[in-house]
């Protein structure tokens, strides 16, 4: 059994619910009062001690619209051909994303954990054993979506558990518990996938072309990483929430680069070698 | 709608400026998240680059004086300076390794499991072996140099140590120790370093390989010791492995194309322009030419080993620019660039 998450960013409103029930039952500690200026979102990022964040995507160049266009359709949010041929898509004018570790199946943060801290736990979810780890830190560039950092003042790298410690009690995750739209939705890894499925075909009906789920091996292309047990509904591309299109296994190269090395160690030796030709005499 | 809009608006023919679908916007350009890097770069320290100087340094010293041993080149003094300077090197790896840990106590995880996919893994099991078996060695060196007092117990128990053995023994491992930091870094998600992992290892390795040259003709220069056929053979070897190293630099840069942009950045440009290209390739291999003299060969030596710790930081710094530049990151993270499992090897 595999359980994981469904963040739909369509219904998401942006409150940050999650990322403050998350740092309540964690007990993650603050990060400082900053104002970004980047919209409302003035925690920028998931690191260590922010393991739900909320991004708040809006486009600060604006689009002249022509023709007459009426204001209060477009201000309540309308989709259908719009007055003199203008053209918005409501949802798309401010989107929000509620981001959490990917739960990668073939994890590549777990794969160069050298500690074996970072293991598959019960639930099939990755998760890092705080009483293993010892800050090497090298899970933090492995991983293709930037979810892990490791925390200053501790010294251990930390990312979403997945509430496993709610899980073993039969609750669901604290953010998912939280989020008043169900943006965020908790179960197992199978029945989210025919709710996105089922969800996405819904927006398409209601002429949403571009929804699409994030995270499955076939689409948004997960090179090696196999999916992500974590998945997304999103309506834009994967850049503008800060995700890569197609992120890929570091470590699928490993053999090869060992190999290379190998030969070159051979070509070396032989150079070494050659060197003290005529030496001996 | 504020009335002030609505007015501008009708007074501008109906025409209006609203936020909108990004995707739609052909003026858009931006990619990502108010540029908030998509990945997190490493936090390594200086200690780790420093590391992989000195990591280097020993697997190269091992390689040349095993192969010494092996083709019966007796130069004792050469053998020496070799032992002392791996065990050196292998008492400092893990020092600082250990100290670039966010909980350096718990350093023997480590050793907690052995998994080949994580190079991080791997070398700490490298540094462990290598560093151990250098230990034997030195102490059959130390009880034949008679520095462990002589003929007591322990003396006697140390020279039944086959070091020559041990030598060849630990020359996988060794070699390991050198080559695995490039793979290390190449198995992550910054585009500079995952692009280039079939040269990375290579790289630092060869790059290992002079600066080790460098090294023991260094000390035998200092130290006036070592035989005349010992210097001339280092001459030779440091030549052709400055040539394989800028050989397969230039492969690196060309196999990283677009994502080797932050080594010539202005931070990492003097690092790796001025330090590594010109100081540690260039000026050594120039002065090694020509007429053999001690004072060209000591400034040759002393210019690689900076070049090699140049190289080092270089490779590192540019990493930490690659991750924390999301165009670069999307741009790897969106083709055929990327390492991806139907590739060949
Ligand atoms: S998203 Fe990152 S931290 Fe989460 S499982 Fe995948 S690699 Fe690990
Ligand atoms: S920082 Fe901790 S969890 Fe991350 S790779 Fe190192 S030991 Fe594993």
């Amino acid at each position: 059994m595999a359980t994981g998450f469904l963040t739909d960013t369509t219904v998401c409103i942006g409150c940050k619910a999650c990322e403050v029930a998350c740092k309540q039952w964690n007990q993650l500690p603050a990060d400082g009062y900053e104002l970004t200026g980047d919209s409302y979102d003035n925690t920028k990022q998931l690191s260590g001690t922010t393991w739900r964040h909320v991004a708040f995507i809006e486009n600060p160049k604006k689009r002249r619209l022509t023709g007459d266009v009426d204001l209060v359709a477009l201000a309540e949010g309308v989709t259908e051909p719009l007055p003199g041929g203008a053209e918005l898509d409501a949802l798309g004018r401010w989107a929000f994303m509620s981001d959490v570790c990917k739960h990668c199946v073939e994890a590549p943060c777990q794969q160069a954990c050298p500690t074996g801290a970072i293991i598959r736990n019960e639930f099939d979810n990755v998760y890092i054993q705080p009483d293993v780890c010892n800050g090497c830190g090298y899970c933090v560039p492995a991983c293709p979506y930037g979810v892990i950092t490791q925390v200053p003042h501790d010294g251990r790298a930390f990312k979403c558990t997945l509430c496993y410690d709610r899980q073993k009690d039969g609750l669901e995750p604290a953010c998912a518990k939280a989020c008043p739209t169900d943006s965020i939705m908790f179960g197992e890894v199978e029945d989210l996938k025919v709710i996105a499925a089922e969800r996405v075909q819904e927006l398409h009906d209601k002429g949403y072309s571009r929804a699409y789920v994030y995270g499955t091996p076939e689409v948004g292309g997960t090179g090696g990483i196999g999916g992500n047990h974590s998945k997304f509904i999103l309506m834009d591309e994967p850049e503008t929430y800060n995700l890569p299109r197609h992120p890929f296994l570091p470590q699928e190269k490993v053999k090869g680069g060992t190999i290379a090395s190998m030969v070159a160690g051979a070509v070396l030796g032989a150079v070494v070698a050659l060197a003290f030709r005529d030496q001996g005499r | 709608m504020s009335e002030r809009t609505r007015d501008q608006a009708q007074q501008s023919n109906g025409s209006v400026e609203t936020s909108h679908h990004p995707a739609t916007d052909p003026e858009r350009k931006d990619k990502g998240y108010y540029g908030i890097p998509p990945i997190k770069h490493a936090h390594w320290t200086w200690q780790i680059p420093v590391y992989f100087w000195i990591g280097g340094i020993g697997a190269g010293v091992h390689l040349f004086s095993t192969i010494a041993q092996i083709l019966g080149h007796k130069d004792e003094d050469l053998i020496r300076a070799s032992r002392y300077t791996v065990l050196g090197t292998m008492i400092l790896s893990p020092v600082l390794l250990i100290w670039d840990l966010g909980r350096p106590e718990r350093f023997y995880n480590m050793l907690r499991v052995l998994k080949l996919r994580s190079p991080m893994s791997t070398q700490s099991w490298s540094v462990f072996a290598f560093g151990t078996l250098s230990g034997l060695i030195s102490a059959r060196q130390a009880a034949d140099d008679g520095l462990l007092g002589d003929d007591n117990l322990l003396v006697r128990l140390v020279k039944l140590v086959p070091a020559r053995f041990l030598s060849i023994l630990s020359l996988p491992v060794g070699l390991n120790v050198g080559s695995n930091t490039g793979n290390l870094i190449s198995a992550t998600s910054v585009p500079l370093w995952a692009r280039n992992w079939l040269f990375m290892g290579p790289t630092f390795l060869a790059s290992g390989l002079s600066t080790a040259l460098s090294w023991l003709s260094l000390v035998l220069h200092l130290t006036h010791s070592g035989e005349k056929k010992t210097m001339h053979t280092l001459h030779r070897a440091e030549k052709a492995t400055i040539l394989i190293e800028a050989g397969l630099i230039a492969a690196s840069l060309i196999r990283m194309s677009k994502w080797s942009k932050p080594l010539f950045s202005r931070e990492v440009a003097p690092l790796f322009v001025g330090g590594t290209l010109i100081g540690g390739i260039l000026a050594p291999f120039a002065l090694l030419f020509g007429k053999e003299s001690r004072p060209k060969s000591i400034l040759a030596s002393v210019l690689a080993l900076a070049g090699g710790l140049a190289f080092r930081f270089a490779i590192i710094k540019g990493g930490r620019i690659s991750a924390d530049d999301p165009e670069a990151y999307f741009t790897f993270a969106s083709g055929d660039s990327a390492p991806q499992p139907e590739d060949k090897v």
